[in-house]
């Protein structure tokens, strides 16, 4: 299939779900003082310039900087919501995902979002079961879904033996999510409370970290700067960095950062500190630490 | 014969006298062309022991098979000769108009021996060989007798020239054509002795290769591949960008070597030279990538600066004003000097200064840009203390004594270029090793301590296989030839060189045997070396690098000791299957089909 736009610029997150069990809408559950949407957004707005957000009709929810959607019947199920979503999205593919993952990791959904080439869904198999709620679907699978929402098959795994899709398995995921961290969902409030331990754990190690990114070469050239310092979760990893530093300096991405934003085209490397070069992009971050973004070609 | 046209050009300027040669497949399916071509005919030409500078050292310009066939950055010629600088293989690469000249002009190569009566310079075309008066040449730059040249003979004439470095016998003099050195190990001076001013080619040979349509296939298939990511940095700042980033590495050799950082490292930087100074790009004939940079200098010069030339003239010696830097590399090109060698012997002389010795260098000072650019003529001249300088920084501490040549960074006679090994430890025991001296064009030690695979400040076993397969790789771009900066756009580069060659050629060329002559390459350097005299000794670096620490930058209090770096050449030897004390056993000639004995007999006739 030639031609092809491997690009997936957007993301959905489905906010509309029935809370049955929890007994309050999921989205607007508190965490660290503000509601777990505006963090779910936040962070995937590190990866994608587009962020499309699926509510149920009347759904109360804070300012949120995406395109806001509204399921016209409430409670169709996930299909239901993907075909909101992916109407709604800038680019020829999307990352969707629901509104109930505190722990969403971006390097795997970078990881998923890069395995796109070549086929119309990529979604993750974790313990055992599809995932269609951390998947990436091409835009051009909305026609089968939406057959699909006519004759009521709700589950979106019917979707997948019809296009070319690929499951990744959970040895793969754990490549780039040893624990699996994304596919942590709260459904009843014991979830809720274990969440918000979990995620007071975290918070204390990751008390928001300045990493001074310095550009050389190329890549200075590109971004006419040298110096940048970003904000960053302490346990940042090297593919997070480069998310936020391509939010801030969108000129590097395709010459210096991948399309996916995740990581150096082959040109380029990065060095920690002036000491190591790091070619793992899940590579933790340490406080403190200064980065450089050179060629990766030293001959001269 | 395709690719090559299986003729060699014999000139003898004492008795002014040519002969034709065939130069055999045998020989070229063995050596290829390039620098490999050259080293098999330096070893039969060159009488053992030959005087660098005396009339029996041969110089030799070789083609290669890739150049005219239109591959992106295959338009270069090789020059080798037995090295003023160091007494052992010089091998210098240069490119672009020239080149193909010297692969229009119906030859693989050309040998020159001997010493013209007077300054002469030579001129081959279609109609045949002279030797033409070049007094009035005498003197001048290599740009003003190239143009000259031209002048005289037609614009479709091509000139290689020495300026006046070369004819005074400058030990580390260039030999240039459009602006191109071949900058090494003191070609020019070879060439210079020789009472030669110039080489100027007007030819109309047809270069014939076996799969035209193949040839075409993969020529445009490679110009692709040179214009992605791998060569961005060539194509968007050129190896002026490398020296912000050695410096933020602890990696950029200051001052003679005494820091791997430079305080005025950013107004020197290629970014800075780019953002400020940037003229123009250019780029060898044929070639898709232009990696070349012009600077315009205040006074409205357009100067040409590479990463080597831009640390040797700045850092090196403290200079730290761009305007000054792109002016002594001006001089360089004009009197034909090699930029590296220049700075590192005049950064051998300050330190020389600094210590209270060589009064007559006056205020030749780190940092003093009016003593540098003072210094430079008086090198190409010979005069003053220029007259010690112009014997290389090894040759000047001998002289002077006084323990100077702990602080000369040379190896083998050949000045450091701009790596500094105690922070780049695969690149040190390259260095250390290379046939030609202290060299990072024909091997690229470096990439392994860039790559991240290896850990850089420190050292174990398998770096010697890393610096044995890097230098076999250079040898076959080298001998090829591909310029290294497209190195990084082949997945498998003997597979695909090999093929390439089947192409141009239409012989069965696979892979193996490209990687066994790139080794047989290798190998016959080192064993011209060591036939004109190499020791155990002459492998290894300079005091400083093996007793000093590193005084600054992320490195800093980093070492290398000598035990460290014997045990990396140890290794290295062992990774070649050479014998402890470096020499290379009979049966490893044999293998590589080396003639065994130094006794002029020779495989493929002299
Ligand atoms: S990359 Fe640079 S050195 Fe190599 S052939 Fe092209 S212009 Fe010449």
């Amino acid at each position: 299939m030639t031609g092809e736009s491997d690009k997936v610029g957007s993301a959905v997150v489905l906010a509309g779900g029935k809370s049955s069990r929890m007994g309050r809408p999921k989205a607007m559950l508190p965490f660290g003082g503000e509601p777990l949407i505006v963090h779910v957004v936040r962070r995937l707005g590190l990866l994608f310039p587009d962020v499309v957000v699926v509510a149920a009709p009347g759904q109360e929810l804070p300012e949120l900087p995406v395109t806001l959607v509204r399921d016209d019947v409430a409670y169709q199920g996930p299909v239901g919501g993907i075909v909101y979503g992916l109407r709604a999205c800038g680019s020829a593919a999307g990352y969707v995902t629901s509104c109930d993952v505190p722990f969403l990791s971006l390097p795997l959904v970078s990881h998923l979002t890069s395995r796109l080439p070549g086929h119309d869904v990529v979604v993750p198999n974790w313990e055992g079961r599809p995932q269609p709620l951390h998947a990436v679907y091409r835009r051009s699978v909305l026609p089968l879904l939406e057959g699909q929402l006519e004759r009521g098959e709700l589950r979106p795994v019917f979707l997948y033996d019809k296009v070319r899709t690929l499951k990744v398995e959970e040895d793969e995921i754990r490549t780039v999510d040893p624990d699996g961290s994304s596919f942590f969902n709260m459904n009843t409030p014991e979830d809720y409370a274990a969440a918000l331990a979990r995620w007071e754990r975290t918070a204390m190690e990751a008390a928001p970290d300045r990493c001074e990114v310095e550009l050389l070469g190329v890549a200075r050239l590109r971004a006419r700067t040298s110096r940048v310092s970003l904000d960053l979760p302490r346990s940042a990893t090297l593919a997070q960095v480069l998310s936020a530093l391509a939010l801030e300096l969108p000129a590097l991405v395709g010459p210096v950062i991948t399309e996916t934003r995740d990581g150096l085209t082959a040109g380029h490397v990065c060095n920690l500190n002036g000491r190591d070069f790091v070619r793992d992009a899940s590579r933790p971050v340490e406080p403190g630490d200064r980065l450089l973004i050179m060629s990766s070609d030293a001959g001269g | 014969m395709h690719g090559f046209h299986d003729r060699l050009l014999h000139v003898d300027l004492s008795t002014r006298r040519h002969h034709w040669q065939k130069t055999g497949e045998s020989r070229l399916r063995a050596f290829l062309g390039g620098i490999g071509l050259g080293t098999s005919l330096l070893y039969d030409f060159a009488p053992p022991g030959v005087e660098p500078l005396g009339p029996d050292n041969p110089l030799i310009l070789a083609s290669a098979p890739l150049a005219g066939t239109g591959l992106t950055t295959t338009a270069k010629y090789a020059v080798v000769t037995k090295s003023p600088l160091t007494g052992f293989i010089a091998d210098s690469l240069s490119s672009s108009h020239f080149a193909l000249a010297l692969k229009a002009a119906g030859v693989d190569a050309v040998v020159i021996a001997g010493r013209a009566r007077a300054p002469s310079y030579l001129f081959v075309d279609d109609d045949g060989v002279e030797l033409r008066d070049a007094r009035h040449l005498w003197g001048r730059s290599a740009a003003g007798a190239e143009a000259a040249i031209r002048a005289e003979l037609g614009g479709d004439v091509r000139v290689a020239a020495v300026g006046a470095a070369g004819e005074n016998g400058v030990r580390f003099a260039t030999i240039s054509n459009e602006g191109r050195h071949a900058g090494r190990g003191g070609v020019g001076a070879v060439m210079g002795s020789k009472n030669l001013k110039a080489v100027a080619l007007s030819g109309g040979a047809r270069i014939s290769v076996a799969d035209p349509e193949g040839v075409a296939a993969a020529a445009d298939a490679l110009r692709r591949r040179s214009l992605g990511e791998h060569t961005a940095k060539y194509r968007e700042i050129g190896t002026v960008a490398n020296l912000a980033a050695f410096d933020r590495l602890g990696a950029l050799p200051t001052r003679n070597f005494q820091q791997p950082t430079f305080a005025a490292a950013d107004g020197l930087s290629g970014e800075s030279l780019t953002e400020n100074s940037f003229s123009r790009r250019h780029g060898c004939a044929s070639c898709t990538i232009r990696c070349e940079r012009l600077f315009k200098s205040l006074s409205g010069n357009e100067q040409r600066m590479e990463y080597e030339t831009l640390f040797a003239l700045g850092p090196l010696c403290g200079l730290e004003d761009p305007e000054a830097v792109l002016e002594a590399a001006r001089l360089c090109d004009e009197y034909g000097l090699d930029s590296i060698s220049t700075g590192g012997t005049l950064a051998w002389a300050m330190e020389c200064v600094e210590q209270g010795l060589l009064p007559e260098a006056g205020d030749l000072r780190f940092g003093s840009a009016e003593a540098v650019l003072a210094a430079i003529p008086a090198i190409a001249e010979r005069r003053g203390v220029g007259d010690l300088l112009a014997e290389g920084s090894r040759r000047a501490a001998l002289a002077l004594g006084h323990g100077s040549l702990d602080w000369a960074m040379q190896v083998k006679g050949l000045e450091l270029p701009g790596y500094e090994p105690r922070s780049l430890k695969t690149m040190a025991l390259g260095l250390a090793v290379s046939p030609r001296g202290a060299c990072h064009n024909r091997s690229g030690a470096y990439e392994a301590d860039f790559s991240g695979a290896v850990d850089r400040l420190s050292s174990e076993p398998g770096r010697g296989a890393l610096v044995a397969a890097s230098e076999d790789f250079a040898a076959a771009q080298d001998s090829l030839i591909v310029c290294k900066f497209l190195r990084r756009c082949f997945d498998d580069f003997y597979a695909e060189a090999a093929d390439l060659l089947a192409k141009v050629t239409g012989w069965d060329y696979s892979a193996d045997e490209l990687r066994r002559a790139a080794e047989r390459i290798h190998t016959l350097k080192r064993w011209f070396n060591q036939r004109e005299g190499w020791r155990p000794e002459d492998d290894g670096l300079p005091p400083r690098v093996l007793t000093e620490s590193l005084a600054t930058g992320v490195a800093r209090g980093t070492r290398l000791t000598a035990e460290e770096l014997q045990a990396m050449i140890r290794d290295y030897y062992g990774a070649r299957r050479w014998d402890e004390s470096g020499r290379i056993p009979e049966a490893r000639l044999k293998e590589l089909g080396l003639p065994a004995g130094h006794d002029g007999a020779w495989a493929h006739g002299r």
